[in-house]
């Protein structure tokens, strides 16, 4: 392994200037002349908008959607049978349907003058009854979001396997019901949108913070009116994204229209309410789930009835459907079984549009599956972790296509299970728990096992029903004429560190000083077009193409390299930053001189392409790759005030080939840092008339240092057969798999007591309230 | 707009700012000092956290006009302060940044604890970097980014780094103490 190629601990590229203040966001910005935009947002979350006050002086500041001509609203229309499509206005006309919906947007010198203008307009509206569950949203008598759907149901999924022949015979017969929280995603920076026209490229520029800003072009093209050619988008430094800028929001729909028709640029940056009330809301699933086994736990088959609350409207490009389809399709999850019956649902609800956060349902649909899994440990007498043993693919069965037809590529399954229990030490736990704790806390260990399918292909994606579906990922790969290696990609690091591991791949490759390649990202001017940085794709779809493009640069520098050794070119290859034939060799930089500076030496048949290459690459086999893990957790619970500690934390995973290994932890410990936010701390609860509850840092609960243990990460590497290298995807994974794992060992914790507890998260007053409830007398 | 005279990273600085302009839009938006980074704008997050009169102090809440007379330092203030370029080195090594964003206000936390806790353990250090959110790496790189500066400060590796001077009162306490001009206050 080379000091900073594929494999290698490299620290990374970007660091140096995050950790002097110079990382650019977008509210790092100076763009002369700026005015600023505040919006105003509906107070009610389902009303008839009757009429908007703008007083006398304000006129001209103040856009509402009357002023909103040509720009059409956002329709996310997957080409799914029977998906209902909602209509998204850009500013609220007509109707309003979640707390936070757009409807004025005021623009000023300064953001508090903005602010003022947004206080001085008043809003006539007729309230109407709000829809704030999911499952009373199915009723047929209630409230409809869209009243011309008829329902409140986006889509619906299903499997159907014939569930009824084992129910009669089955041993063990388990049944959950299980809810997620709604809850935010609060990425460090906020949204931010600055938009412009710019004269000399005749294009309307944005620069906004975005995991994928050729789908933001895409997405103006469609509401603007414009073709791609006269959108530029800019994604500077993002501030942390995980799915919240997965998507085309409202505001940089707002903000390009504006741009167009003044004379002056234009900026919004988000406020931290904004984005608790009525931008970031996320995961709120219910799950009823029966599981039946064998009486020594084999399990035989799953039932399941899931519900997604996907909010007043599904965002662009896809929001409402994917968590329902991953339901349906993911909930199986590792497990070796025959018959599956599901039904998931994507409910329309008045609150804002949920969004695919970090793992999107799987962090859920882990919950699910691996709650039945324990369920059915207990019923057969068994250890959690031997019931999984049972039911699990064996290394010699891969790859293996599952009750889905989901094919795992490669691992090795119980392996990774055995080698978290040890490192959990599950038998000290159990001699532990023997004996009662002096401080009165009941203490339980837990388990959560799971596969992440990442890196979806064409195939995959374009099943589940994405109306931008990725193709071949690009990159271009140049040799500069100083022998220096620039690569341009169209996926967008928000965190992950694609300045560094890129060029590790394209080291690997060319062999060219690592500090001497560069990265460039984030701009639609310089960059292939892309559908970005989501669902754990960037390394093997983005880090597949600079290899191939690398490849092919290498072959045809070698070309050049042999003409100038006056060697054969078919015997020249390129290693160490050289073109080498037999004992000779010369330089990248001599070829890249001669190719850009003295091509009266470059053979008369060079190719004409030069040094510069773009590829494109699709994994082999486009049906993702299967990350695994066992998550594994040791919690105190105490039976007093309901309060949970982690005690211990390991994660063991296997995600192929690493690139990047100190990343990759990075990756996992951030991962299940927020999947511990979701299961202990984070919810934006809802009151019955749809008004968001927590709106300050005051309600709104995240995970800081204290919370989160010392989370130890032990590492599995099986390359995938189908990848470049034998990468896999791991983004999501470590949010994955947290909510199950802790609530599994918050179960056992309080076992003693018959209880057990379902609803996340697992804020004291509820685990209080479920050892009070196990206490009352049955009536 | 109310006139202040304030020390910016060392620089006299004057001004006319609206009473409403909390400290770091006035830093970011009239003085493009942009390592300063603003989430929560609640006293939150700890993005904004810089150094009021030598404290670590939360720019978001605190007005411009209220640090009339103080002495502010943002991170490009510390670039060559000993203990942020130890720490520079160790938040890389240990991958304690991933976005970046949370960064420069988790440096300054960081050096106060460096500079104020030399036998912090662990656990310490978790519970002072409780004002200070990250999203990204879940504390555990940043964690031992810290440990590894309090190491090299055992072993003396960072030269003589200065205890943090006793806290002087309300903002801008100590350098009107040392220039006195109108100003009341009751300072210790």
């Amino acid at each position: 392994m080379a000091e900073f190629g594929v494999g290698a601990s490299v620290v990374r590229k970007e660091d140096d200037r995050f950790l002097r203040g110079r990382g650019q966001y977008v509210g790092d910005f100076r763009i002369a002349g700026a005015r600023e935009v505040a919006f105003v947002r509906s107070p009610v979350a389902h009303a008839r908008l009757k009429h908007i006050h703008i007083p006398e002086q304000f006129r001209g500041s103040v856009f509402t959607a009357e002023h909103l001509t040509g720009a059409k609203p956002i329709i996310s229309a997957p080409p799914l049978k029977g998906f209902k499509y909602s209509v998204q206005p850009v500013l609220a006309k007509e109707k309003m349907r979640y707390v936070g919906e757009m409807i004025a947007m005021c623009v000023a010198e300064t953001r508090a003058q903005a602010e003022d203008i947004a206080d001085a307009i008043r809003i006539d509206f007729e309230e109407l009854p709000a829809v704030t569950d999911m499952l009373a949203a199915c009723w047929p008598a209630s409230p409809l979001v869209h009243e011309e759907w008829g329902d409140n149901i986006f889509i619906e999924f299903s499997e159907n396997g014939p569930i009824e022949d084992i129910a009669r015979t089955a041993a063990i017969k388990v049944t959950r019901s299980i809810r997620t929280a709604r809850h935010c995603m609060f990425p460090m920076e906020g949204r931010g949108v600055i938009a412009f026209r710019d004269a000399r490229l005749r294009n309307l520029t944005l620069i906004t913070s975005t995991q994928f800003p050729h789908s933001v072009q895409t997405g103006l093209s469609e509401c603007l009116g414009l073709e791609h050619g006269n959108i530029r988008v800019i994604s500077p430094d993002v501030g942390g994204g995980f799915g919240y800028k997965g998507l085309l929001c409202p505001e940089e729909v707002a903000l390009g229209w504006l741009a167009m028709q003044v004379d002056y640029p234009v900026r919004w940056l988000e406020d931290c309410r904004e984005h608790l009330a009525a931008n970031a809301n996320c995961r709120e699933h219910h799950y009823e789930i029966t599981g039946y086994a064998t009486a020594d736990g084999k399990l035989l088959g799953i039932d399941c009835i899931g519900h997604v609350d996907a909010g007043a409207y599904s965002s662009y490009p896809i929001s409402s459907a994917p968590e329902a389809a991953q339901i349906a399709n993911l909930l199986p999850g590792p497990y070796v079984f025959s018959t599956y019956r599901c039904r998931s649902h994507a409910v329309a609800t008045n609150k804002c549009p949920i969004i695919p956060y970090r793992g999107v349902a799987r962090s859920g649909v882990c919950l699910a599956i691996e709650t039945v899994m324990d369920a059915i440990a207990r019923a057969a007498e068994i250890e959690p972790h031997e019931v999984r043993l049972r039911n699990m693919v064996l290394p010699e069965q891969m790859p293996f296509d599952n009750v889905v037809g989901k094919h795992f590529d490669s691992g090795d399954h119980p392996q990774c299970l055995r080698r978290a229990v040890e490192a959990i030490r599950l038998h000290d736990i159990r001699a532990r728990q023997k004996q009662p704790e002096p401080d009165g806390r009941l203490i339980g260990v837990g388990l959560s096992f799971f596969v992440e399918q990442g890196a979806h292909g064409t195939s995959v994606l374009a099943a589940w029903g994405r109306p931008i579906v990725p193709g071949y990922e690009q990159a271009n790969v140049r040799l500069t004429a100083d022998g220096e290696v620039e690569i341009h990609v169209g996926t967008h690091s928000h965190g992950q560190g694609h300045e560094t591991t890129y060029a590790q791949v394209a080291h690997e490759i060319l062999g060219v000083p690592f500090e001497k390649i560069k990265v460039i990202q984030g701009d639609t001017l310089y960059t292939p077009y892309s559908t970005a940085t989501w669902g754990s794709r960037s390394m093997v779809h983005g880090g597949g193409a600079v290899a191939r493009a690398s490849r092919l640069l290498a072959k045809r520098a070698a070309h050049i390299g042999a003409w100038l050794l006056q060697a054969d070119a078919a015997k020249a290859h390129v290693a160490n930053g050289k073109v080498i034939a037999g004992n000779s060799s010369v330089t990248l930089r001599e070829v890249a001189r001669a190719w850009y500076l003295q091509p009266q030496n470059l053979p008369a048949e060079v190719d004409t392409g030069g040094l510069e290459v773009t590829a494109g690459y699709r994994a082999e086999r486009d049906s993702g790759t299967f990350t695994y893990a066992t998550h594994a957790a040791v919690v105190a619970v105490d039976p007093m005030t309901g309060l949970i500690e982690i005690l211990d934390y390991v994660v063991v995973e296997d995600g192929g080939t690493l690139v990047n290994p100190l990343i990759v932890d990075g990756q996992i410990c951030g991962g299940t840092a927020q999947g511990i936010g979701t299961c202990l701390y984070e919810e934006t609860p809802f009151d019955a008339q749809g008004q968001p509850l927590a709106s300050t840092m005051l309600d709104y609960m995240l995970p800081g240092a204290p919370e989160v243990p010392d989370i130890r990460v032990l590492h599995m590497q099986t390359p995938s057969p189908y990848t470049e290298f034998g990468i896999k995807g791991l983004g999501e994974g470590g949010a994955v798999g947290p909510p199950a794992a802790i609530i599994s060992a918050v179960n056992d914790a309080l076992r003693p007591l018959g209880v057990e507890v379902h609803n996340l998260p697992l804020a004291p007053q509820r685990i209080l309230a479920a050892i009070a409830a196990s206490r009352r007398p049955n009536p | 707009m109310i006139a202040i005279k304030l020390t910016i990273n060392g620089r006299a600085v004057e001004a006319n700012v609206e009473p409403r302009m909390h400290l770091a839009d006035f830093l970011r938006e009239h003085l493009n000092l942009t390592a300063t980074h603003l989430r929560c704008e609640q006293g939150a997050c700890g993005a904004c956290t810089l150094l009021i009169d030598g404290q670590p102090a939360r720019s978001c809440i605190i007005y411009a006009v209220l640090c009339d007379g103080a002495e502010i330092t943002t991170l490009e203030g510390l670039e060559n302060d000993s203990v942020i370029v130890a720490l520079r080195r160790s938040f890389s090594v240990e991958h304690g940044l991933q976005c970046g964003y949370c960064t420069p206000g988790m440096l300054v936390t960081a050096r106060d604890i460096v500079s104020r806790l030399p036998d912090a353990d662990a656990a310490r250090i978790r519970i002072e970097l409780s004002g200070n959110l990250c999203r990204c790496t879940g504390y555990v790189g940043i964690v031992r980014a810290i440990s590894r500066v309090l190491d090299e400060r055992r072993r003396g590796a960072l030269g003589q780094v200065m205890r943090r001077e006793p806290a002087l009162g309300p903002v801008g306490a100590r350098s009107a103490a040392r220039q006195p001009r109108e100003r009341s206050f009751s300072g210790d």
